[in-house]
């Protein structure tokens, strides 16, 4: 060997050896020390899960403290797939077919399949629980834990639904929950699964900042339940465990309980409400299956109801009718049951047709120009009477359509303003729109339209829950724009006198929706302050959960929704009294159109109003009314408006229709709403009111 | 412990006899036993930490400190041996080792990890590979220190001794066990006198035949696919990402023991054996993972060091292979888990969990320590 080289070599392995490990110190170097964070935000997010806890939702209760919405504890079989995951596919199939026979035995139908489908549920996360069975009963959930050995990972749990102690009642106010879906996630900042990116999980409220939202959470999905979201929803806990690489838990990191959301108060009066359901239900089916005079069947596919207080604008009861067990929509509907609510053969029992319906106002409509004329200074008491002969001839008329007869063709003779309106008079109103329109020169040619307006017709009201229809005020203008945007719809974008005559009597392309025609009376009814009508009175949390909600000494204010002002129709005393006078007449007087009605028992106090008897071409006449009392002097404090399509005259429906409903009103003897436990007595009810309310007469006239 | 006779009369005679300074146990290299006894205490740990959350987690530590005491027994017994009687006995050695490499491919080895290179002795795992690497560097040191120098036929010769190993766990397969071979053999040919022209033609048919290894049937795809995840850093494999996760998550004062969030969850494959560097990273941080990098780096250097202090080219020999065995172990098994080596799967010396590889890495440190103790008889 040769020792001198052999002694090089081996210092070479020496420095090789030595930078070896100076290259371990280095990389281990680099490693903990400056790319300590990068890993440990991977370490964080290895074995860290955050597992969501939804808070439950606020009650709804109504003006007085009754709950209409309330939580129940449900039972729900979860498949827990942890210990499933540890078992061989066909152990797990045999389990799963197992499972699905012992459920079916006992009465709940169940697939292998939909078994299968649940334990590979991909939206949820490994270690959460995938509901199987929701809302089972107590028998069920006895005979499956006793037999839990034989399912291994099946296990019973508790959780929060909706439940509704009256029913059907008010469904369409209270509206119903459902889980939210991609589109709602996202617009509240939450991270939608599959989605590629999450930008950012700041929301533009700051309340949805506090209650943020995740996947399969609850979320309201129509009515007081979608509006007041921000209020009802509860703020979601979490609970921060750690897994090991199998994914098992290891322990708990951290925990934060949820919180339960606050209880929105309606301005509803469920005692109210159930009234106007009951007795609306009553008159549509009391009307139905007959014929009018013009040969039309009466079908009456639908009818609202609204009540409103004319002193603050909330709203007291909105009925629709046909309506829906709102305890249907727990646990989700099906395609084949939304199908069916959406159905225009069924009446659309989820459209809240209060809000959403639009409907020619007819004479209703009347109170808007009697009051466009007095403002423009047509109508003075110098200049106020005009010779009713049945029909109206349009002034220097030669060509088209130049005669419009009165509704039924009665000559009403001399008429001024206050008997205009109270024994309806359209050939009054053909006058004074005819005028109107001649006159636009000095006086624009929206002179009709624009008192109207002031009193909210045409406009959404602005009431705070979802999809309310704006209805429709024609002008000149709008009829040009809606041309040029669409030629082929629209025959004319020319507006003719003829069109002046028809709007003056709540005709033509006038909509409106029952909402609106009970905020603009109850615009007039208080004096002329328009007001936004409101749903809600206030929004509180309970000091004690386990106390009932509508003990005062219970209660913490949240927010009080306080009467918001619109704006201001400007009377003279003389002008208001004017109209008030008509339209007491209406029900007081003996040539009134509603004099039938409110002379077939006493009231406790007197009432104002307008019938309305929309014609709508090819169709039985849409009947409305629109009132408000009392008109005793002192203040009044109920304005009703009801609108019945395809039903008849508004003095034969509707009209009677509101004076039953305001009788126990005004006589302070409403029956108290019916718990879903005391259906036998709501039935009794709704009997004697179908008998009660099909042998009223009406008035037998248009108008 | 053999000697409490000699030691009794060296006491009572002078300082400076001859042979009282050759005694073997006066010349144990303590340095080289305080950094494995180092070793040995972090890795101790480090084997209690990684196994405690397991189902039967308190059982591995007490057979860790077992392998350890017969380890330390086994490497008494070595050392106290003149390594010369042992290298004179090399072809005994040697075939032994090769009958069980052999064997271990029959129907007698048992297969884990889809390797054949087990015996399984009732609770116990005999990993004939380990023992063969001490085996082979005692043949080839025999071999090549007989020599008076090193002709092509010599260097064939310990090529040959070389490829029988190698052969025999690539049919394992292992890889890592026939890389350790071949690089073993290589240090003790670099130092044991073979001409530079030769290596390097060794060097360039070694190329080849790595390249013909990967190429041939050989390899299983996973074995191909650790090989290349070292090479694209962005296809990392999930041990190669979740050991760097351990470890660099472990800072510079780590999380402490017991404490690692990683090695609790088991996020580590193999974290008692081949990934063990991960526990020491995450939970001892910097300070406690260098310090373990450098009590083995004090061991590599002691043997280097007995190395260029031995008497003979047999016994400097048998440093160097130890000492190319134990850096390849070294700077491959802890390279792996900070991203800079292949996976492959061998064992850290004197830290992992595991029998075999404790047993002879005390064996080949016995052999070093013989080359101390006796580098003057």
């Amino acid at each position: 060997m040769d020792t001198d080289s052999d002694r090089i070599r081996l210092t070479a392995i020496g420095i090789v050896a030595l930078s070896l490990f100076v290259a371990l110190f280095v990389r281990l170097w680099f490693l903990q020390a400056i790319d300590r964070q990068r890993f440990e935000v991977a370490s964080a997010s290895n074995r860290l899960r955050q597992i969501h806890v939804e808070g439950p939702r606020g009650r709804i209760l109504d003006r007085n403290g009754k709950i209409l919405v309330d939580n129940r504890t449900e039972v729900v079989v979860a498949l827990d797939r942890e210990p499933l995951r540890k078992l061989t596919p066909a152990r797990r199939e045999a389990i799963f077919a197992d499972l699905a026979e012992t459920l079916t035995s006992q009465g709940v139908p169940t697939k292998v399949r939909d078994v299968q489908k649940k334990y590979d549920d991909q939206r949820y996360a490994p270690q959460e629980r995938v509901p199987l069975l929701e809302d089972i009963d107590e028998n069920t959930e006895i005979f499956l834990l006793e037999r839990g050995h034989r399912f291994p990972g099946l296990v019973v749990e508790r959780r929060a639904v909706r439940v509704y102690p009256y029913g059907p009642l008010a469904a369409h106010l209270v509206g119903y929950v459902g889980e939210i879906n991609e589109d709602e996630l996202a617009a509240r900042g939450g991270k939608v699964p599959g989605a590629t990116s999450t930008t950012s999980t700041t929301t533009p409220t700051g309340v949805a900042l506090t209650k943020p939202y995740y996947v399969r959470d609850t979320i309201g999905k129509a009515g007081v339940e979608r509006s007041f979201e921000k209020y009802l929803r509860g703020t979601p806990g979490s609970r921060t465990v750690e897994v090991n690489a199998k994914g098992d838990m290891i322990s708990v990191v951290s925990e934060k309980p949820a919180k339960a959301g606050d209880d929105v108060w309606l301005s509803i009066d469920a005692d109210m409400q159930n009234t106007a359901e009951q007795l609306l239900e009553a008159k549509v089916r009391s009307v139905r299956d007959k014929i009018d005079n013009d040969g039309n069947p009466l079908r009456a596919p639908q009818g609202s109801v609204v009540i409103q207080d004319p002193q603050n604008g909330q709203v007291l009861a909105m009925a629709s009718y046909p309506d829906y067990d709102p305890s249907i929509t727990v646990n989700g509907i099906s395609t084949e049951l939304w199908e069916q609510l959406n159905n225009p053969d069924n009446g659309r029992p989820l459209f809240n047709w209060a809000l959403q319906g639009t409907y020619a106002p007819g004479s209703t409509f009347k109170l808007f120009t009697g009051y466009s004329a007095m403002r423009t200074g047509f109508i003075t008491p110098a200049n106020e009477r005009y010779y009713d002969q049945g029909s109206y001839k349009v002034k220097g008329c030669n060509a088209g359509k130049c005669s419009f007869r009165n509704a039924g063709g009665a000559k009403l003779g001399m008429v001024d303003l206050p008997r205009s309106l109270t024994v309806s008079s359209d050939v009054y109103y053909y006058w004074i729109g005819d005028a109107l329109w001649q006159a636009k020169g000095q006086l624009g040619e929206t002179a009709l339209q624009d008192g109207a307006e002031q009193f909210g017709i045409g406009q959404r009201t602005g009431i705070e829950l979802p999809s309310e229809a704006p209805g429709r005020l024609p002008t000149p203008r709008s009829r040009r724009e809606l041309y040029r945007a669409n030629p082929k719809a629209f025959v004319t974008d020319r507006w003719y006198t003829g069109d002046n005559i028809l709007t003056s009597i709540g005709q033509g392309d006038v909509l409106v929706t029952p909402l609106q025609l009970a905020s603009s009376y109850s615009t007039f009814a208080n004096g002329g302050t328009q007001y936004r009508p409101l749903i809600a009175t206030a929004v509180t949390r309970p000091k004690d959960p386990g106390v009932d909600p509508a003990a005062l000494n219970n209660v913490v204010l949240v927010h009080r929704f306080e009467p918001e002002v619109l704006g201001k129709v400007p009377f003279t005393t003389e002008q208001y009294l004017k109209i008030m006078q008509g339209l007491i007449g209406v029900t007081q007087s003996g040539s009134g159109t509603a004099v039938k009605s409110w002379r077939a028992s006493p009231t406790a106090w007197p009432m104002a109003g307008k019938t309305g008897t929309a014609q709508v071409t090819g169709k039985a006449d849409t009947s409305v009314f629109a009132g408000f009392g009392p008109v005793d002097g002192s203040p009044p404090r109920y304005t009703i408006s009801i609108i019945i399509p395809e039903a008849g005259f508004g003095g034969d429906v509707a009209a009677p229709l509101a004076f039953r409903i305001m009788k126990p009103v005004s006589e302070n003897r409403l029956v108290p709403a019916c718990t879903v436990d005391q259906v036998a007595r709501c039935e009794a009810d709704l009997a004697r009111q179908v008998a009660l309310v099909s042998g009223d007469v009406g008035s037998g006239g248009p108008g | 412990m053999l000697a409490p006779q000699s030691g009794s009369q060296s006491s009572y005679g002078g300082r400076f006899r001859a042979t009282d300074l050759a005694a073997p146990w006066r010349h144990v290299d303590v340095v080289l036993l305080a950094a494995v006894a180092g070793v040995l205490l972090i890795g101790s740990v480090m084997v209690q930490s990684a196994t405690r959350n397991l189902p039967d987690g308190g059982t591995f530590i007490v057979k860790h400190l077992a392998f350890i005491v017969v380890g330390v027994g086994a490497m008494a017994a070595v050392s106290l041996v003149d390594y010369r009687r042992i290298l004179a006995w090399w072809p005994v050695v040697y075939g032994g080792s090769l009958v069980l490499l052999a064997g271990v491919l029959t129907p007698l080895g048992s297969t884990v990890n889809g390797t054949r290179g087990w015996y399984r002795l009732g609770p116990l795992q005999l990993q004939p590979a380990e023992f063969a690497k001490v085996a082979m560097i005692v043949a080839i040191a025999a071999y090549l220190g007989a020599a008076e120098r090193v002709d092509l036929r010599r260097l064939f010769g310990a090529l040959m001794l070389m490829g029988g190993p190698i052969a025999l766990t690539l049919l394992q397969p292992d890889l890592g066990s026939s890389l350790v071979f071949i690089v073993a053999g290589l240090g003790m040919m670099v130092v044991g006198g073979v001409k530079m022209r030769h290596l390097a033609v060794l060097m360039v048919l070694g190329v080849v035949a790595v390249a013909g290894i990967l190429n041939s049937g050989t390899l299983d795809q996973y074995q191909k696919d650790r090989l290349t995840d070292f090479v694209s850093p962005d296809g990392q494999s999930y041990n190669v990402r979740q050991a760097q996760i351990a470890i660099s998550s472990g800072g510079i004062t780590g999380y402490g023991l017991g404490k690692g969030p990683q090695t609790k969850g088991g996020y580590v494959p193999e974290q008692q054996t081949d990934f063990i560097f991960t526990v020491a990273g995450e939970e001892l941080g910097f300070l406690g993972s260098g310090l373990l990098i450098l009590l083995l780096g004090t061991v590599i250097w002691r043997i280097w060091r007995i190395a260029q202090m031995s008497a003979e080219p047999a016994g400097t020999l048998v440093c160097v292979g130890v000492m190319s065995m134990f850096l390849f172990h070294v700077f491959e098994n802890i390279g792996m888990t900070l991203g800079i080596m292949p996976v492959t799967g061998i064992p850290l010396p004197f830290v992992s969990y595991g029998g075999s590889s404790m047993l002879a890495a005390f064996m080949a440190l016995g052999l070093v320590q013989s080359v101390h103790m006796h580098r003057f008889v």
